[in-house]
C-alpha cells in the first residue's frame, strides 16, 4: 500500500512508452504523476509545481539522470526531494552519497518499484521529522 | 613510376576510414566506412541490424571513439541490453562514458524531424560522439509528411556528420512498395541484410547496394550471428587471388609417395608434388585410412601435414589409425608436425569452412593436405551453383602454397556399374583420380583400388585388392585374370572355387 494516495511523482525517461506505462501504473496506485523526457524538462517541472519524489532514468538526451540529481541537490528548494534512479545498468551507476536515494535495475516488477518508492517516502518522512525535532530542540535550547 | 610527392598528396587527400571491427565486413567494405559518412543498414526484423550497429559502436568505444545509440523504436534499452549481454563484444564498462543510449522517439513525437535533428546535434556535441546509430529510421520516415521532408532530414544529418566528422548508421526495415528508395541516393552507402529460409535452412546474407568512394566486394556474403556477435564471411571466390597455377612447373615436380610400396610402384614413384588427387570411393572402402597413410608418409620425411575433416572427429581418426598400426599421425600431432582440423558436417556456412581450410593452410604451410569428405562443403553450400567456383578458388590457393593435396569423396552407390563423380565442378581442379570401392568376388566382399587418371604421367592400370590389416595397407593381385571388377560384376574366367578349395 502506498504511504499516501496523494503523493506526486515525476517520472523522467526518454523512452516515452515506458514512462507512460509507469505513469498509468502509479496512477492506479493512487499517486499523482507527471512526465518529462529529459533532465532539463524535469527541472522545469520541479520549479513549476510540487513534486514529492523523482524517478529518473540514467541515460537521457540533453540532461541525464546524474546531472538532474546534481541540479536538484544543489537547489535549496528541491534538495529534499527523494530521487530514485532506474537503469538497465545498475552496476554502472556512480556511487555518490546523498545524490540519489535508491537505484532500481530495469527490468523491474511493479512491487519492486513500489517498495523503493515507499522506502524513499519513509526515509524522507523520518528525515523531515528529525529536522523538525532538532528545530524544536534548538528553538527550545 | 608514380611521383612520390604526388602519391603522398593523394594519400593525404584520401578520406579517413574507420573500421567496423567486423573483419569480414571491413573487407567487403573495401577497408571500412568513411569517417563522417552516413550509411544505411536495411533488413527485416531479426536480420541482425541492431547487433551489427551495437557491435560497431562497442568496437569504436574500445578504440578511442565515443558512440551514441539513438532508438526511435518501441524496443526498450533494457530489453536490448538483455539480448546483447550474451554477446562477446558487449562491454558494460563502456557505458555510459563511451557508449551512450538515448531514446529519440519522444523528441520526434513532440517536435518532429527538426526536434530529432536538434537532439542529435546536441548529443553529438555533448558526448563528443564519433559514431552515431539511429535505430528505427522508419519512425522518422513516417513522421515526415512528404518524401522531400524526409530527404531534407537525411541531408541535415549528412551536413552534421560531415561537419563534426561523426559517422552515422541509419537502421531501417522499411520496404517501399515501389522498390525505389529516394534516401539511397543521398547516403554514402547502403548495406542490405537478408534472413531467409531455403529448404529448411536459415540463410543470412549481407549485400552492399551502394558504397561511395570505395570498391566493395559485390554480391551476397554470408552472415552468422552467435554469442561471438555478427560475423561476415566474404564469398570465398571473391577473396582468393585469381592467379593461374604454374602447370609447367607442376609437370616436372618431384614425386611424393604413400609409403605403400605396391601403390607407389603403380604410381611410378608416387603422386606429383603440388598436385590435387581425388580419392573416390564408397562408404567404408578405406578412403580415410589411405589418405592418412599419405600424411604418415609425409611425416616420416619430416614434412608438415594437415588433416581437414568433416565426418569423423580427430579422436576417432586417431583411434582408427591405431587399430591398424598407423601411429605416425598421432606422433605427428604430439610433436606439432601434424594438424587435425574438424568441422561437424551440419548446417554451416561454406565460406566459413573454406576460410578455416585456407587459414590453416596459410598458418601451417603444410607440404601435404588431406580434405576428408568434400561432401562437407557441399552440405554447407548456400547456393550449389557456387561450388565449382569455390573448389576452383580453393584449388588455386592450394597450388599457390605448393601443397600436395588429397581429397576424399564418396561414391553414392556401394555397388554398381556406374562410377559418377558426385560433386560438380571438382574434376576440373583435380589432376589425379584413385578409385576405391567394394566388389563382390567369389562370394566375398573385397575392397579394390584402381588408378583412373594421372595427369602428365604413366601409371599401372591394374586393379588391385586393397587390404587393410593390423600391419597397415597392402595391395594384392587378387583379380589377375578377372574382368568387370570395378564396375561391379567380378566375373572370373576360372571355375568358382568353394570355400574349402580356397
Amino acid at each position: 500500500m502506498p504511504v499516501s494516495t496523494r503523493k506526486s511523482i515525476l517520472i523522467v525517461d526518454d523512452e516515452f512508452g515506458l514512462a507512460e506505462m509507469l505513469r498509468d501504473m502509479l496512477r492506479d496506485d493512487g499517486f499523482g504523476v507527471s512526465l518529462a523526457i529529459n533532465g532539463r524538462l524535469a527541472l522545469e517541472i520541479l520549479h513549476e509545481r510540487h513534486v514529492d519524489l523523482v524517478i529518473t532514468d540514467l541515460m537521457m538526451p540533453v540532461m541525464d539522470g546524474i546531472e538532474l540529481a546534481e541540479a536538484v541537490r544543489k537547489d535549496s528548494r528541491l534538495a529534499h526531494v527523494p530521487i530514485v534512479l532506474m537503469t538497465s545498468l545498475p552496476f554502472r551507476v556512480p556511487e555518490r552519497t546523498g545524490l540519489y536515494d535508491a537505484v532500481i535495475g530495469k527490468p523491474f516488477t511493479p512491487e519492486l518499484l513500489l517498495d523503493a518508492i515507499n522506502r524513499c517516502f519513509e526515509l524522507s518522512a523520518r528525515a523531515e521529522q528529525g529536522s523538525n525535532t532538532s528545530g524544536e530542540q534548538s528553538s527550545h535550547g | 613510376m608514380t611521383d612520390p610527392t604526388k602519391r603522398d598528396r593523394a594519400d593525404s587527400l584520401r578520406p579517413r576510414r574507420i573500421l567496423t571491427g567486423i573483419p569480414g565486413l571491413d573487407r567487403i567494405l573495401d577497408g571500412g566506412l568513411l569517417a563522417g559518412g552516413v550509411y544505411m543498414v536495411q533488413g527485416p526484423p531479426g536480420g541482425g541490424k541492431t547487433i551489427l550497429a551495437n557491435q560497431v559502436c562497442f568496437f569504436q568505444a574500445a578504440n578511442g571513439g565515443r558512440a551514441v545509440y539513438v532508438t526511435l523504436l518501441a524496443e526498450s534499452h533494457a530489453r536490448m541490453f538483455a539480448h546483447l549481454r550474451r554477446m562477446a563484444f558487449f562491454a558494460e564498462d563502456a557505458i555510459p562514458e563511451k557508449m551512450y543510449y538515448i531514446g529519440g522517439y519522444s523528441a520526434l513525437q513532440t517536435g518532429g524531424l527538426d526536434a530529432l535533428v536538434a537532439l542529435l546535434r546536441r548529443e553529438i556535441q555533448k558526448r563528443s560522439a564519433t559514431f552515431v546509430v539511429i535505430d528505427g529510421l522508419v519512425s522518422a520516415q513516417e513522421s515526415a509528411s512528404t518524401d522531400r521532408m524526409f530527404k531534407q532530414f537525411v541531408h541535415e544529418l549528412q551536413s552534421l556528420a560531415d561537419l563534426v566528422g561523426c559517422t552515422v548508421l541509419l537502421l531501417t526495415n522499411a520496404e517501399r512498395a515501389s522498390g525505389f528508395y529516394p534516401e539511397h541516393t543521398m547516403v554514402d552507402g547502403v548495406l542490405h541484410l537478408t534472413d531467409e529460409v531455403s529448404e529448411l535452412r536459415p540463410l543470412r546474407h549481407i549485400r552492399v547496394l551502394k558504397l561511395r568512394g570505395s570498391a566493395p566486394l559485390r554480391g551476397l556474403h554470408s552472415v552468422q550471428i552467435s554469442d561471438r556477435g555478427l560475423e561476415v564471411r566474404p564469398r570465398l571466390e571473391t577473396v582468393v587471388p585469381d592467379e593461374p597455377p604454374n602447370n609447367a612447373a607442376a609437370a616436372t615436380a618431384p614425386k611424393v609417395g604413400f609409403g605403400v610400396p605396391e601403390l607407389d610402384s603403380m604410381l611410378h614413384g608416387g603422386l606429383r608434388a603440388e598436385s590435387v588427387t581425388m580419392l573416390l570411393g564408397s562408404s567404408g572402402s578405406g578412403k580415410t585410412l589411405l589418405s592418412v597413410q599419405f600424411l604418415c608418409a609425409g611425416l616420416e620425411r619430416q614434412e608438415r601435414v594437415v588433416y581437414f575433416g568433416f565426418f569423423e572427429p580427430p579422436d576417432v581418426i586417431l583411434a582408427k589409425c591405431k587399430r591398424v598400426g598407423m601411429h605416425g599421425l598421432s606422433e605427428g600431432v604430439t610433436n606439432g608436425q601434424a594438424h587435425l582440423v574438424w568441422h561437424r558436417p551440419v548446417e554451416g556456412v561454406i565460406d566459413e569452412l573454406g576460410e578455416s581450410l585456407l587459414e590453416t593452410v596459410r598458418r601451417v604451410q603444410p607440404h601435404r593436405l588431406v580434405i576428408d569428405g568434400m561432401e562437407g562443403f557441399e552440405r554447407a553450400a548456400d547456393f550449389p551453383e557456387r561450388l565449382s567456383h569455390i573448389y576452383s578458388a580453393i584449388g588455386q590457393e592450394l597450388a599457390r602454397h605448393r601443397i600436395t593435396t588429397i581429397y576424399t569423396t564418396e561414391l553414392r552407390a556401394l555397388f554398381g556399374s556406374e562410377i559418377e563423380v558426385p560433386i560438380e565442378g571438382l574434376s576440373a581442379a583435380t589432376q589425379n583420380i584413385i578409385l576405391l570401392r567394394h566388389v563382390e568376388h567369389r562370394a566375398r566382399l573385397l575392397r579394390v583400388l584402381a588408378i583412373l587418371k594421372i595427369r602428365d604421367g604413366n601409371y599401372d592400370r591394374r586393379i588391385r585388392e586393397f587390404n587393410i590389416t593390423d600391419a597397415g595397407i597392402q595391395l594384392l593381385d587378387t583379380f589377375a585374370a578377372d574382368t568387370h571388377i570395378v564396375s561391379g560384376g567380378g566375373v572370373s574366367p576360372l571355375p568358382r572355387l568353394t570355400e574349402t578349395q580356397e
